[in-house]
């Protein structure tokens, strides 16, 4: 394959990973994955790497390729192996045990309180990080 | 998740989140969930659910963390994320919840 062709893919690669990324986040196979994308930025800078070395004349797509894709791949596994993590710490959940009770106001201005499911129903509680 | 099954179990999201932006996801993504506001996280940390500084600009934000409780408040199923761009899949949840 020539040097532009290889550049091109590369461009490809990196970018559609991003752009495949972004739109699928809400599959759960996608998005319990972010691994995937550091592992397509990776081939991505490989490809772009072969492009500079087959490159003769027009060097500039190839470098600007390996450039970009070299990119994403430093801060995407910066990202997916460093920012994103979340410290392990002991937590008072434990099966079979229950946990403290709790009260907090609803977006109705109701206060919930978690021991009046108690004898109810059962409940799914999802802790997030919220949009600040 | 079936009407009746979702009509027989509470969904509460916690966030620290004010209720009037919950209410907007709530009325964007059109969730049946109750959303509570764990404004100063106080039910986070006293879970041990807090990852210290992890937010965008230092704060305290909690570990995405869901959990099954059954009907008479114990756990039967949790999952706390160790990289926050991952999340349970909803078919274990779902299988937690049949399981009860």
């Amino acid at each position: 394959m020539t040097s532009g062709r290889l550049a091109a893919l590369s461009l490809l690669v990196a970018l559609g990973a991003l752009a495949a990324y972004a739109l699928l986040l809400r599959v759960p196979l996608v998005r319990n994955h972010p691994e995937g994308y550091v592992v397509a930025f990776a081939v991505a800078t490989g490809l772009a790497g072969l492009a500079v070395l087959r490159a003769r004349r027009r060097r500039w797509p190839a470098r600007l390729a390996l450039a970009l894709s070299g990119l994403l791949l430093v801060g995407g596994a910066w990202f997916d192996f460093v920012a994103a993590r979340v410290p392990v710490a002991a937590s008072v959940l434990r099966v079979g045990e229950r946990p403290p009770d709790f009260r907090l106001d609803d977006a109705s201005g109701r206060t919930v309180t978690l021991s009046d499911y108690r004898g109810q129903k059962p409940v799914v509680l999802v802790f997030y990080r919220g949009h600040w | 998740m079936s009407e009746a099954e979702r009509a027989g179990v509470e969904i509460i999201a916690l966030s620290p989140d004010a209720n009037e932006q919950s209410q907007k996801l709530a009325d964007g993504l059109h969730l049946a969930y109750r959303f509570v506001a764990d404004r100063d996280l106080a039910v986070a940390r006293s879970w041990g659910l807090v990852h210290a500084r992890g937010g965008p600009t230092g704060q305290d934000v909690p570990r995405p963390t869901t959990v099954v409780l059954d009907r008479d408040g114990v756990v039967r199923w949790f999952s706390i994320s160790r990289n926050y761009q991952v999340r349970p899949d909803p078919a274990d949840v779902l299988r937690a919840v049949r399981a009860l």
